[in-house]
């Protein structure tokens, strides 16, 4: 548990790597869109592609790509396993007392899995390739307009930035008071739900009052170094969008205009 | 003009309802800049109370507290005094605010608002001068104690400041990591001539210092060169303080009727006299 990176970034040197985190996070959202534009299995079959080329330029191990896909494997059969019972349409293939079996629902279910899978493997490409920095700064920059409706975007990214850098801390700690309690005899891993609940107490309470006390010398350290908020504020680290980011958002384009001729035609 | 001078201060602690704990009681000192100053004391006697006048994180409510000139109770003058004067506390982890060691370092400078060169340039540098650019791309998490300290280090020196100031920075580590860090101590204040106020518990880390001041009830007791400060074990010892082992080795010598000299701080010194004894 220890060892987690957090996020689970991929460090590489790939086109993917390379792009601007806020040109990747905008492309992630729209390619949310792109996978639920298609009417038909062309349309399908060209944002496979366009994903199955991503792919290829990340040059991520695509088993390691695969392992994302898993926590929301039940979601994708149990959806397509509603679509196959309950859309009857097309042809009759089976039917048992109220189970209906269709070309129409096998067709669906299909359609609606490659659709999950896409989604999901098209949206951990940005976790994969982006570190948990890179990605709260480009949060932070695109959500500079929220300062018209008073949303402070740095306060965010700075909550963000110490969330991920005290879970690995605040993991360690758990550890040790898991130790600690199991030597003055507590009993963790017996019992109903409620008692392990219960168990939990003894853990969460000096937790708490472990992490108060380390925001108030971390608000502390932060004071030492001249921390005012983010007015006056510059960065080290400047992000660029270069040609790649206008070359990726060009290729996403192509691949929409692409889509929409595929819905109309067909 | 001093790097620090208090001036009697006096701090109390106000709670509601309750009589105010006085927790400083007119302290007096001067510190130059370029010294390498230990500030001793058992706990409870106000040294981290007084460290945190040093850079206007507290404010006295008796006297003047003057960082080369300014004075900390004037609040324009607490980000000037805050960058001359860095901070490092006890324990490492909660001092660090990035996941990447370089952008931590890089912190102190981004609030200060410089132009991005001028920040990447500093934090190369700093990182050089604890010794850490190895593990400028590493998250801190990973690192040991020491490691962690010395990127802190670093963190305050991105600043460029005049002043250091360290609040018991060792305590929470290992042997290495304590020697690691006093290493980097030591070196930034005979290579760099950094002002250097280290708040300790260890007697050998006070002995590197080039004075020694013991705190106690909220006033500086006693105030010299480590060799004048040890070679008064007695009033040490009633202030609720060793000295390091090898005066105190010597004392113990010393009463048995052994000629030895007076005020010998380290192994090797002690080494020495004894051997000279022996020949």
């Amino acid at each position: 548990m220890r060892d987690m990176t957090f996020g689970q970034y991929f460090p590489g040197n790939s086109f993917l790597h390379k792009l601007d985190p806020r040109m990747k996070l905008v492309l992630t959202l729209l390619f949310i869109v792109l996978v639920f534009l298609p009417q038909n299995w062309w349309g399908v079959l060209l944002t496979v592609v366009f994903l199955a080329t991503v792919v290829a330029l990340s040059r991520l191990p695509v088993k390691m790509l695969f392992k994302s896909v898993r926590p929301v494997l039940f979601l994708v059969l149990f959806t397509a396993l509603l679509n196959v019972l309950y859309v009857h349409e097309g042809t009759p293939l089976w039917r048992w007392g109220f189970l209906h079996v269709t070309t129409g629902g096998l067709n669906n279910a299909a359609f609606i899995a490659v659709r999950i899978v896409c989604l999901i493997l098209g949206s951990s490409l940005l976790t994969y390739t982006t570190t948990p920095t890179a990605l709260t700064d480009g949060i932070e920059r695109l959500l500079a307009p929220l300062k018209l409706v008073k949303v402070n975007p740095h306060e965010l990214a700075m909550m963000m930035t110490i969330a991920l850098r005290f879970i690995p801390t605040l993991m360690e700690e758990t550890d040790k008071i898991m130790a600690a309690q199991k030597a003055r005899g507590a009993d963790m891993e017996s019992g109903g739900l409620l008692r392990r609940v219960k168990a939990l107490v003894p853990i969460l309470i000096p937790l708490f009052v472990s992490s108060f006390r380390r925001a108030y010398d971390l608000a502390m350290a932060m004071e030492c170094r001249c921390y005012q908020g983010g007015q006056g504020r510059t960065r080290m680290k400047q992000l660029r969008t270069t040609r790649l980011d206008w070359v990726a958002l060009s290729a996403y384009l192509l691949v929409l205009a692409g889509l929409i001729v595929l819905n109309i035609l067909l | 003009m001093p790097m620090l001078k208090a001036e009697s201060i006096r701090f109390d602690y106000v709670y509601e309802d309750e009589a105010p704990q006085i927790v400083l009681r007119g302290v007096e000192m001067e510190i130059e800049k370029g010294s390498f100053v230990a500030l001793l004391g058992h706990n409870g006697c106000g040294k981290s109370t007084l460290a945190k006048h040093f850079n206007a994180l507290l404010l006295p409510t008796g006297g003047r507290m003057l960082v080369e000139g300014m004075d900390t109770a004037h609040e324009q003058n607490t980000y000037p005094i805050r960058r001359r004067v860095g901070m490092v506390l006890q324990n490492p982890d909660n001092q660090l605010v990035s996941t990447i060691v370089e952008e931590d370092v890089a912190f102190g400078p981004e609030n200060l608002g410089l132009p991005p060169a001028e920040i990447r340039a500093r934090v190369d540098e700093a990182l050089a001068a604890v010794d850490m650019t190895a593990y400028k791309d590493h998250s801190p998490h990973k690192l040991s104690g020491g490691q962690k300290q010395r990127v802190a280090i670093a963190g305050v020196l991105a600043m460029h400041p005049d002043c250091l100031v360290l609040d018991e920075p060792t305590a929470m580590l290992d042997p290495q990591g304590r020697q690691e860090v006093l290493d980097t101590v030591c070196r930034l204040n005979r290579e760099q001539g950094m002002t250097v106020v280290l708040i300790t518990h260890y007697m050998e880390e006070a002995a590197l210092a080039d004075r020694v001041m013991v705190m106690d009830e909220g006033v500086v007791v006693l105030d010299g060169t480590p060799r004048q400060v040890f070679a008064k074990g007695d009033r040490l010892q009633a202030l609720g303080l060793d000295v390091p082992q090898p005066t105190a080795l010597c004392a113990a010598l010393r009463e048995q009727g052994v000629d030895l000299p007076q005020g010998l701080l380290t192994p090797e010194e002690c080494a020495e006299a004894l051997l000279k004894l022996i020949q």
